[in-house]
């Protein structure tokens, strides 16, 4: 049996099982029966263990007893096991509860001895069932198994290659990828949705992996010639767009913001640097491997440089209050923020939640939490009282050298601007300023075990240690060197190692999720007991070890793995047989439409428009916030200086993110988290959209300068226009039908307006273009 | 359904799942897409159309339990009101008048000058049956003495304003957490499907620090947001026709757009979302109509208007926010925040500088509207199903900030606030500070005590009100145990 079969079978409790294993419908099912099971049942006849014992015990003494702890080596989460019982001998006596231990523990006067520990005791209606189905012979169903021990969970078992399964239409495959799918679609009989027309799927290639539709030339070259698809993939990875598109993605991960929140919600300077880093990282195709170590330990490299020191910008990335009310407190919630984010972005573990006590659900304890802790404690925030300080960003080296070069300077005493002096810093140039954190001395401080999380109640002294479960033995954590304690360097190298169990899986899920939509894994960033069993655990394993060995961590090998597949060239026609009998497409039948992000929406009308400046890299600029969404903050006069028209026409990424005050169109459609990492967008459909998409000034300006470009560039023929308005929004010329439309809508339109002054065909022409970026096709590509 | 209250957020594993129901359901205004979708028949024959499971985020939920109140008003006094000003009155600080303070509760915030104490100029006197003391700040307010459960006991775990306001509003010190008003959304759901559920108006000079952090859904669907309603003008943002376009090229465009994007749905039916997306234009288009009702008085009376103030300078436009809060309730809106002062010091209740005339000035621009919507609510019958609430993020030192000056700076270790309406046992103060007033001693009221009360009023269990978020089951009361404040119930 597959480890993830496994899973599915032995859930501790019987209304979550179905649901984990079955979805929505398995879900409503359940509830169906238990309606039926409570029904059928008479009024006179004992308590039944699953409807009426089971779920009292998982409540009140699972988290104890059962998979995750056995205190007293006593587990209660399977009817056997209560009989079997622990140290103490048996839980339960069969027909004799006065005997039974487990009554004698929840009714016990004393409170030493009562359990639960914790909470409230039972009430006595819980212990009368307790009590009578004892005595009527505490019996349960035979077939019960109990949840097997969370080292045997399949995300932290070796990653092993399965074999690619053989399938019946070997013709439609491509490659691996479409083995995996189309063999569980043959398993039920089915077939995989047609393929995608040629116009389809370029504009998605190009929505997906540079955010911008195809111009219409591009669609011509390639649906009016044979040119391959992997010729059009391999142009769109070398596009820089590429870098700025996916950076994105990673910024969500990592809770990217320009600013820090709380009271005062200062930028943060240069931190725009680790953003490019970003998008340069993923442009030149750095190896993910190395894009983990520079991220968490790129200033104790020995080839440190200007761009690993950035990098690890990311660890300064969280809010940051300037005048806490508890610095103590303060101080343990900022190693929180980076043991939480880079627990769940790297390793999908929820980690933080065993801040205050061992998780709940996850073999996850507080000693894991603090030994995590005890590889960033040694950072310190540069920082004079409430003004952040920033550093220079170099090798120690290039470091060195500015220092000689300055002290240079100052021997020489000379003016600033004397030609030596220019000369000097000519010859060693000031090195790039960075947003991030540092480790003062290479002797770090000592981390202890809070007791409730409480910075006042430290408790036993712990060491640098990953989490135990992930790991079948702890690595060796280097020996302090360089200024620094090296800890962070021996957190990231096992973090990469080829045997971790989680890395690859959890970043080829990120990757398979921004291609389809959704991910194998469904909950991208919980790879842990609570998170959901992939859909398809061959392939995900044999994508992550392809990645490692294979693709050598490579982004871009990775992104034409999947994207040359023809799993994603399927079409969205969805099969209605299919979609009832699997509706939340978990085979993958057919392409899910999903929407686009406000990114690429945004940038999407920019590119058709005309409008979009394409000047990569620097400080962020300010898109216009309208003045009523201004009206509720403090400094409504001066929060928010807006750029002007040519740099706020920059591509969204470059948007500055305003912890306290996020750009209202942004926030409308579904902008990530900005506090805490997120791993998948929401996607809400709701009328403030549509407020914001059809009377939003942003758009009603693109408008018209789509309108003056559709006259500009296809002359006054209105036929001429609506083609290359479609052309240029959807990458297709009209249908017959939409052609007929919208000629009339012109018509009606200029006849309206033209008893008022101006041009009342522009004016058509304008509210055409308003239609055109409304359009579901344009935000839901096929 | 039996099951239908855990749908919204069934379980750690099933919460992918759900999203459907937000792609689908939307939610801004109580936005019931499903339901109305399939009401006029765009489901019908459709295999998603028999899934019950696709209701509204914001649909009306049942409570956990029977509750009066329906409706939550949350008055909040931006900056800090001192509470030996307002509501809690100390003979003591007459006694020790300029005297330096020898107790051992820390004074002041900040490293900000400390003071003597100061005595309050403002006379209290007893009012209404129960004699319940209240300054002559209020005289208005103090006609519904008998109505008003002052917890004189109040304190937060700060001293600042923007952690301070967001721990009242959201019960943690962090941004990112959602708002009561977004937990009621959340386990409520609203009535009006043309509103949003959980309306916020501001002051004309300004919003408190953090702005909409204060109302924020947080990891919750923004569905549950607190939306910024504007009291004159436009109301709601977006929410006008472009500048240069006629409502009739609106209209038309608008039909073009939905015949466009019917076409396109047309072969794809199975696509709710998309099918969804088209309704929210519709449904937008009706927002217009009804949210600039909302904001029309001119169908209010001479005598109403009067009442709330409205012709006098000085409560105009919190009047009109009252008054428009009324008609917010009258039309089903589940939570409405009104903040009075806004951007810094002497323009919120932050009274640092000069506490006694700061507070002559908001205490009189609030007064009388406040009491005008209680008479109102009286009088149309909704006082038994609305909850008000009132009060700042913390209350002020008994002591003056510096010597020879009227200020006072913050006390986060004991402050006032009342409730009132729905299920409230009016006519009473709850617990003390101490002889100065300058800290809780009886009965200690946490802010997340005050959150389990407020939840309790509404029919909810604030154990039980929970939501998955980063392997959590999140509740607004955090994981340290609160309690409901029993005293205060009817």
């Amino acid at each position: 049996m597959h480890p993830d079969d496994r899973e599915r079978y032995f859930r501790p409790t019987p209304g979550f099982v179905v649901i984990a294993a079955c979805g929505w419908r398995g879900f409503l099912l359940a509830t169906v029966w238990f309606c039926l099971g409570d029904s059928s049942v008479l009024q006179s006849s004992p308590p039944d263990y699953r409807r009426d014992i089971k779920p009292i015990l998982e409540k009140r003494c699972y988290s104890c007893h059962g998979r995750l702890k056995q205190k007293a080596d006593l587990r209660l989460d399977a009817g056997f096991l209560v009989l079997k019982g622990g140290k103490d001998g048996p839980a339960a006596i069969p027909g004799d509860s006065r005997a039974s231990k487990l009554i004698q523990r929840i009714t016990a006067s004393d409170e030493a001895e009562r359990m639960p520990t914790e909470g409230k005791p039972l009430s006595s209606e819980q212990i009368t069932l307790i009590r009578d189905w004892i005595d009527a012979g505490a019996k349960f169903p035979t077939d019960e198994i109990p949840p097997s021990s969370p080292a045997e969970h399949w995300a932290f078992q070796p990653l092993r290659r399965p074999s690619i399964p053989r399938v019946k239409d070997a013709e439609w495959c491509r490659n691996g990828v479409d083995r995996f799918i189309l063999a569980r679609l043959e398993a039920r009989g089915w077939k995989p949705a047609p393929d995608a027309s040629r116009p389809a799927w370029i504009r998605r290639a190009y929505l997906d992996l540079v955010g911008l539709p195809p111009s219409p030339e591009a669609v011509d070259a390639f649906v009016g010639s044979n040119r391959g698809r992997e010729e059009i993939l391999n142009q769109l990875l070398a596009d820089p767009r590429y870098g700025e598109r996916w950076a994105r993605h990673w910024l969500d991960l990592v809770r990217y913001a320009d600013s820090n929140g709380y009271e005062r919600d200062a930028a943060k300077p240069f931190v725009w640097r680790y953003r490019d880093y970003v998008v340069n990282a993923l442009n030149s195709d750095k190896g993910f491997d190395r894009f983990v170590i520079e991220q968490i330990a790129g200033d104790e490299l020995t080839d440190r440089s200007a761009e690993t020191v950035i990098a690890t910008g990311v660890l300064r990335l969280g809010q940051w209050d300037d005048e806490p009310a508890d610095p103590a407190a303060d101080r343990y919630d900022q190693l929180d923020d980076v043991v939480s984010t880079t627990s769940q972005v790297f390793l999908g573990l929820t980690l933080g939640c065993a801040r205050c006590h061992d998780h709940k659900f996850e073999p996850l304890s507080t000693r894991d939490y603090y030994s995590m802790v005890a590889v960033f404690n040694p950072l310190k925030r540069p920082q004079n009282g409430r003004t952040e300080l920033v550093l220079p960003a170099g090798s120690f080296a290039e470091l060195e050298a500015v220092q000689r070069r300055d002290r240079e300077i100052e021997r020489l005493k000379l003016a600033k601007n004397d030609p030596q002096v220019t000369e000097l810093r000519q010859a060693t140039p000031d090195l790039p300023m960075g947003y991030f954190l540092q480790e003062p001395s290479s002797k770090p401080p000592e981390t202890r075990v809070l007791l409730r999380g409480n910075p006042l109640r430290p408790g036993d002294k712990v060491v640098p240690a990953v989490p135990a479960i992930a790991a079948r033995r702890q690595p060796d954590f280097p020996e302090p060197a360089s200024g620094t304690s090296r800890r962070r360097l021996g957190l990231a190298q096992w973090i990469v190692q080829p045997d971790n169990p989680l890395t690859a899986r959890v970043l080829v899920n990120r990757v398979w999720q921004q291609h389809f939509g959704i991910g194998l894994v469904r909950t991208p960033s919980d790879f842990g007991l609570m998170g959901e069993p992939p859909t398809h655990p061959e392939l995900l394993d044999w994508l992550a070890d392809w990645f490692i060995h294979e693709g050598s961590w490579s982004l871009k090998k990775l992104h034409r793995l999947i994207l040359s597949s023809r799993s994603w060239e399927m079409s969205r026609q969805a099969n209605s047989e299919y979609i009832a009998a699997d509706p939340e497409n978990r085979l993958l039948s057919f392409a899910p439409y999903r929407r686009l992000e406000v990114e690429a929406i945004r940038d999407s009308i920019l590119s058709v428009s005309g409008q979009l400046n394409q000047e990569m890299s620097g400080p962020s600029m300010f898109p216009t916030i309208p003045a009523a969404a201004l009206e509720a903050n403090t400094d409504k006069d001066t929060i928010w200086k807006a750029s002007g028209a040519s740099a706020s026409s920059r591509r969204t990424l470059y948007a500055f993110i305003k912890r306290g005050l996020v750009v209202p169109l942004l926030e409308v459609m579904d902008l990530s988290d900005t506090v805490q990492s997120c791993a998948r967008r929401l996607n809400t459909t709701v009328a403030p959209q549509a407020l914001t998409l059809f009377n939003g000034e942003f758009v009603n300006q693109q408008a018209a300068y789509l309108a003056q470009r559709l006259r500009r560039e296809a002359g006054p023929d209105p036929v001429r226009q609506i083609h290359l308005g479609y052309r240029l929004a959807l990458g297709r010329p009209a249908h017959p039908s939409e052609l007929t439309a919208l000629r009339a809508f012109l018509q009606q339109e200029s006849a309206a307006n033209g008893r008022r002054d101006g041009d009342p065909d522009f004016a058509a022409l304008v509210q055409l273009s308003r239609v055109l970026f409304n359009l579901n096709e344009f935000v839901y590509p096929e | 359904m039996k099951m239908h209250r855990f749908i919204p957020n069934p379980t750690p594993c099933g919460r992918t799942r759900r999203e459907f129901l937000w792609q689908a359901g939307g939610g801004f205004a109580g936005l019931a897409l499903i339901d109305l979708l399939t009401q006029s028949g765009v489901f019908a024959g459709r295999a998603l159309a028999a899934d019950a499971s696709l209701t509204s985020p914001t649909a009306p939920k049942t409570p956990h339990f029977r509750a009066k109140a329906k409706r939550a008003v949350f008055l909040f006094m931006n900056g800090g009101p001192s509470q030996v000003d307002t509501f809690d009155p100390k003979p003591a600080l007459t006694q020790w008048h300029g005297k330096p303070y020898g107790g051992d509760a820390k004074v002041g915030s900040n490293g900000r000058a400390i003071g003597h104490l100061m005595r309050s100029p403002f006379e209290f006197r007893r009012h209404g049956q129960s004699g319940l003391e209240i300054s002559s700040l209020f005289p208005h307010t103090a006609r519904f003495a008998d109505d008003l459960c002052v917890i004189r006991s109040m304190h937060t775990d700060t001293a600042a304003h923007a952690s301070g306001c967001l721990q009242m509003n959201s019960g943690s010190v962090f941004i990112g957490k959602p708002a009561l008003g977004a937990w009621l959304s959340y386990g409520l759901g609203t009535s009006n499907q043309n509103l949003p559920s959980f309306v916020v108006m501001t002051d004309p000079r300004g919003g408190p620090i953090g702005s909409a952090s204060n109302w924020s859904a947080g990891y919750m669907p923004a569905a549950y947001q607190g939306t910024l309603f504007r009291s004159a003008g436009v109301p709601l943002l977006e929410l006008a026709t472009p500048s240069g376009t006629t409502d009739q090229s609106q209209r038309h465009s608008l039909d073009l757009l939905r015949q466009l994007n019917e076409e396109h749905l047309a072969t794809r039916a199975h696509e709710s979302e998309l099918a969804a997306r088209i309704e929210s234009y519709e449904l937008a288009f009706r927002m217009q109509t009804d949210a600039l009702d909302v904001v029309d008085l001119s169908r209010e009376s001479a005598a109403t208007r009067e009442m709330y103030g409205l012709n006098d300078k000085l409560t105009a436009d919190f009047g009109r926010k009252c008054l428009i809060t009324r008609r917010l309730l009258e039309r089903g809106v589940r939570t409405i925040q009104l903040y009075s002062g806004g951007g810094h010091i002497e323009d919120t209740w932050d009274g640092h500088n000069d506490c006694i005339q700061n507070h002559k000035l908001h205490a009189g621009e609030t007064d009388r509207p406040i009491a005008a919507l209680m008479t109102d609510l009286k009088r149309l019958g909704m006082w038994d199903e609305t909850l008000l609430i009132w009060g700042g993020e913390f209350g002020r030192t008994p002591t003056s900030e510096g010597v020879d000056k009227p200020g006072r700076d913050h006390d986060w270790h004991g402050f006032s606030m009342w409730l009132a309406g729905a299920g409230v046992r009016g006519g009473q103060a709850i617990g003390a500070t101490d002889e100065f007033g300058f800290r809780a001693v009886d009965e200690p009221v946490h802010v997340s005590d005050l959150h389990a009360t407020i939840l309790h009023l509404m029919g909810l269990d604030h154990h039980r009100l929970t939501y998955f978020h980063s392997g959590l089951n999140q509740r607004l009361t955090g994981v340290v145990e609160q309690s409901v404040v029993t005293k205060a119930l009817a």
